[in-house]
């Protein structure tokens, strides 16, 4: 960019007979300044010079812009370097030309395609870390322990403060609802077993799945998106190593088990949580401690454990996936992150209503 | 700028990490409209002085001066009026990749010029169509070849009309042919645009086809070793290793 000119950029046209159009042009046609508006219908043009001072791509841009499909186009009179700008932007046929933009049915076509062949990829994902697991279980494939144990802390150790908070804030609000209701009934004791059912059968589990899911899956999306970038899994295929065992196993392992502890660490926090709430209510701390053991029986447990079982696995089997299958971009890997996040809760809150489903079939 | 000044001065330049020096005393002046080839054995600092160069880095020591000004002394709103006159491409392309071809080339010229959409977009498109890429303009550099991410980084460092450009391995990573085309388009642009050009090259065929003059690093002295037209250095009585980097050929067993 140069120094301000004196006279803006200006244009003229001219009717001549046999359809050709002539257009002046003068002044000074700068990119940071506005430009003549043109409405031109014809094939015939000749642009010639009338007091051009200067200009820069603004110029040719404004040439290229107007004139791109006239039949004849004379630059003849122009100087020679703006005749070479407006050349350099004529379509180049040296260069590859790329195919036309597909039709509103060929796009559906194509996402109907993507959208088999994504469900396709999750299977296969899902295949291979089964396989992954089984042979590791039966001894058949080696375990990258250093990133099990990594992730055993990160997963696990470093998310035990917010789960402990969100736990012991989940039974307090319990406590305080099932509080005010309890009261009008006469029956304030009752929110001890409220809240021990609740967080042990359901809200354990539940809420340390989705942190799980916003913590732990995002995390894995993004390293194994970002491996994608960097071609890191396609060197570990190119050594013949299964990108799948080596990376999503250890992980998968790794979560599935410390979520089912972090999540009996958040029961007991909630129902602490819950305490606080009931104390500073109605109840003594005897009353409520009493109330909620009795309320807590092992078949609770169970549920609650078989849940976050299962809601570990999902969660890390989600952050795997999508960073599995994450494009190689910046743009990719972010939404490698948030899509993994929005399918590991969506898959897990799907999974609770089926396991209620199931639990209250079998009077579990 | 007056024209006469040189687009690029240094004198004593020193460029490093941190402390550690990699290379020192290079000096040098380019003129307008002229292609500069940096080249030298891997690892020996030239993307660090391109870098340097176009005021992306300070130097460690000695002065560099980018259309006339030094900018490792000239005050931020100085530095940056000369960094919006000079255009970088990136070994990687760095393309936004959130944005199409046709958004990545607008993006600089929405910052910085007070136009109606409609001349960014009119300019943008004649970015693209001058590195061939007016079929590619909506797409997203995940869905173009690195090839066409070159030449769409191309576009976008000369968004701004740049005095000069600063092209680090351009070809690196394409086949001949594709290199060939490339070579041929930055002489394209020299020509029509007459910018001056700063490239970081590997490849001697592609030197001695674009490059009026090229700077050679000894990674052994860490200095400069030379600075001459590229073909000079086809003679054996020119500086030794820079002779034998660009004798090097390649011939079948």
């Amino acid at each position: 960019m140069s120094e301000k000119s004196a006279r803006q950029a200006s244009i003229s046209t001219e009717n001549q007979t046999g359809g050709l159009t002539i257009i002046k042009i003068g002044g000074s046609w700068r990119i940071d300044q506005p430009l003549p508006s043109l409405n031109f219908k014809g094939d015939q043009v000749k642009i010639v010079s009338d007091g051009l001072e200067d200009f820069d791509s603004a110029l040719p841009s404004w040439i290229h812009h107007n004139f791109k499909n006239v039949r004849e186009l004379d630059l003849s009179e122009l100087p020679k370097r703006l005749q070479s700008l407006v050349r350099l932007a004529e379509k180049n046929t040296q260069w590859k030309s790329e195919d036309e933009k597909p039709n509103l049915l060929e796009n559906f076509g194509v996402w109907g395609i993507e959208s088999y062949s994504s469900w396709g990829r999750a299977m296969d994902h899902i295949g291979q870390t089964s396989t992954g697991l089984f042979r590791t279980l039966i001894g058949r494939s080696k375990v990258n322990w250093s990133d099990f144990t990594l992730q055993l802390q990160t997963a696990g150790v470093d998310a035990l403060p917010i789960v402990a908070l969100l736990g012991f804030l989940t039974g307090l609000i319990m406590a305080y609802v099932g509080l005010i209701q309890l009261r009008q009934v006469g029956a304030t004791v009752y929110v001890a077993n409220l809240v021990a059912l609740a967080m042990t059968r359901e809200m354990g589990a539940l809420m340390t799945g989705i942190i799980a899911c916003g913590r732990t899956s995002t995390s894995f999306a993004s390293q194994l998106g970002s491996m994608n970038v960097s071609q890191e899994s396609d060197a570990l295929r190119a050594l013949g190593i299964n990108p799948v065992e080596y990376l999503a196993v250890p992980r998968i392992l790794a979560v599935t088990l410390m979520v089912p502890l972090l999540s009996l660490f958040a029961t007991f926090v909630g129902i602490f949580g819950g305490m606080i709430v009931a104390c500073a209510g109605d109840l003594s701390i005897d009353q409520y401690l009493n109330q909620a053991i009795k309320a807590i029986t092992f078949k609770s447990f169970l549920v609650g454990f078989i849940k976050s079982f299962f809601f570990a696995f999902i969660a890390a089997w989600a952050g795997c996936y999508r960073g599995y299958v994450a494009q190689r971009s910046a743009l990719g890997v972010g939404d490698a992150a948030t899509s993994a996040a929005v399918l590991g809760i969506t898959l897990i809150v799907i999974a609770d209503a089926i396991f209620a489903v199931i639990f209250n079939l079998y009077n579990f | 700028m007056d024209v006469t000044t040189p687009i690029l001065k240094c004198a004593k330049l020193c460029v490093g990490y941190g402390d550690v020096s990699v290379m020192k005393d290079i000096s040098f002046t380019l003129e307008r409209g002229k292609i500069l080839a940096i080249v030298g054995p891997s690892g020996c600092g030239k993307s660090t002085l391109m870098r340097v160069l176009g005021g992306l880095d300070e130097p460690m020591s000695g002065s560099c001066e980018l259309l006339g000004v030094d900018l490792s002394q000239a005050d931020s709103r100085a530095r940056e009026a000369t960094l919006r006159q000079s255009g970088f491409l990136f070994q990687g392309s760095a393309l936004f990749s959130s944005l199409t071809l046709r958004e990545n080339i607008e993006m600089p010229m929405r910052e910085f010029l007070k136009i109606s959409s409609s001349q960014i977009r009119q300019l943008a498109e004649y970015k693209l169509a001058c590195v061939g890429l007016s079929d590619a303009i909506d797409k997203l550099p995940s869905e173009i070849s690195g090839g066409m991410a070159k030449r769409a980084g191309i576009a976008r460092a000369m968004a701004l009309d740049p005095e000069i450009l600063f092209l680090d391995e351009p070809s690196a990573g394409l086949d001949p042919l594709t290199s060939e085309r490339l070579d041929d388009l930055i002489l394209k642009v020299r020509e029509s645009f007459n910018t001056s050009i700063v490239l970081v090259s590997h490849e001697v065929p592609s030197i001695l086809h674009t490059a009026d003059y090229c700077v050679y690093l000894d990674s052994d002295t860490l200095t400069m070793g030379a600075y001459a037209p590229p073909k000079d250095f086809l003679d054996p009585k020119s500086h030794a290793k820079a002779h034998s980097f660009f004798s090097r050929v390649v011939t079948p067993k």
